[in-house]
């Protein structure tokens, strides 16, 4: 029986590839709630990069943040009753996805793991140069990556929220101040410090 | 225009969303102060770079491992969801528990109080109507307790105050100032 259900899932998702939705978040979240689970499934397909790769700028951690979006599109399966469309779907599930990493990063300060993300600088700059940005433009573009994201990793919680999800995720500012929780201009005010904060970060290890 | 200020409008000039006002007062400040050209070239640059960062891919099994939880999790995940409506602003539980404590009151006040004795508690009330208690013995019944010479006294002199002021008619001492002119 279990695995009849669980087929029948796959087999939706698969369903998928052949006839696109057309639905709006909000449609299909609508669509999933009245019992339609093809629905629940496009949501998935549609967000889980998207929210993999938010959680991965927070945690570091690709696994990790695999982990967290599973838990994510799970409690979304168990509360869909929950959703009201006030907001948008997207901003709703980026807020569950954003409190489930900061419980992980919480569960992880306190077992005092010593990630690259939280190591001082000094330690920092002891790993980083393992990578010479002179080897070649590949190598180089690594480089850089690895810099800008331990850059971002190194910024206070409020910051680097709001810049994963205006710089990387690319999110309009309302969607952000819907996320954060916090009013436009304090969303607007937070980015420019994240950035210049960046800035002064990157200067000193570049 | 000065340096905090400056710097609070970075962001916003890159991304344009600046006034036009405002625009020509942040370049004025810039051509005032051509290195702080470095800091914006270099908070544009970061942004640009942030946005070709590789994207990160869930792996390929994710929906089939997210479809196994669901289905491990389905006993669990079917349960009926609790109701949410409310009662002025009590759930149904503690609504049906709030009446039945407020019953129990109405119910135990209107045992201890009852209406037609004028709020005397049915204790009370009981004891009221019960007849008092008579000694058994009938010798000690048929005592008289002799009183005190003080209390003979005292209505002695009561009696005595009573004879010496007598009641006095004051109508005919009385008269208006006038009824002399």
């Amino acid at each position: 029986m279990m695995k009849q259900n669980s087929s029948n899932l796959s087999a939706m998702s698969l369903d998928k590839q052949n006839k696109p939705f057309i639905y709006t978040d909000e449609q299909l979240i609508a669509r999933f709630q009245s019992g339609d689970e093809r629905a629940y499934v496009e949501l998935v397909n549609r967000f889980r990069d998207r929210l993999i790769n938010f959680v991965f700028q927070f945690l570091g951690d690709r696994e990790q943040a695999e982990d967290v979006v599973q838990d994510t599109m799970l409690k979304l399966y168990v509360k869909k009753h929950y959703y009201r469309e006030i907001a948008k779907f997207s901003t709703w599930i980026y807020t569950i996805a954003r409190n489930l990493a900061n419980t992980e990063l919480r569960k992880r300060k306190r077992r005092k793991t010593t990630l690259l993300s939280h190591m001082s600088r000094d330690e920092r700059e002891y790993e980083l140069p393992a990578i010479q940005p002179d080897t070649g433009s590949e190598v180089q573009s690594e480089f850089a990556e690895k810099l800008i994201q331990s850059a971002i990793h190194s910024l206070p919680e409020h910051f680097k929220t709001v810049i994963i999800l205006r710089d990387i995720q690319e999110l309009s500012y309302d969607d952000i101040s819907s996320i954060v929780g916090v009013p436009l201009g304090t969303v607007k005010s937070r980015i420019n410090r994240a950035r210049l904060q960046l800035q002064a970060e990157l200067k000193d290890l570049r | 225009m000065n340096r905090y200020q400056f710097e609070d409008l970075i962001s916003e000039y890159i991304e344009n969303e600046l006034s036009l006002s405002k625009r020509k007062e942040f370049e004025a400040y810039l051509e005032e102060n051509p290195d702080e050209m470095k800091l914006v070239e270099s908070v544009r640059s970061n942004m640009s770079q942030m946005k070709v960062i590789p994207k990160v891919k869930a792996s390929s099994d994710f929906n089939d491992r997210l479809f196994n939880r669901i289905q491990t999790n389905r006993a669990q995940l079917d349960r009926p969801i609790p109701s949410q409506r409310t009662y002025f602003g009590f759930s149904p539980i503690h609504a049906s528990l709030m009446t039945g404590l407020v019953i129990a009151t109405v119910f135990v006040s209107m045992q201890l109080f009852s209406p037609e004795d004028g709020g005397l508690p049915l204790q009370t009330q009981n004891f009221a109507n019960e007849s008092l208690p008579t000694l058994s013995n009938p010798s000690l019944q048929k005592v008289n307790h002799p009183q005190p010479d003080f209390v003979k006294v005292d209505e002695d002199s009561v009696m005595e105050d009573q004879k010496s002021k007598p009641n006095q008619d004051f109508s005919k001492k009385m008269h208006f100032v006038n009824e002399n002119d």
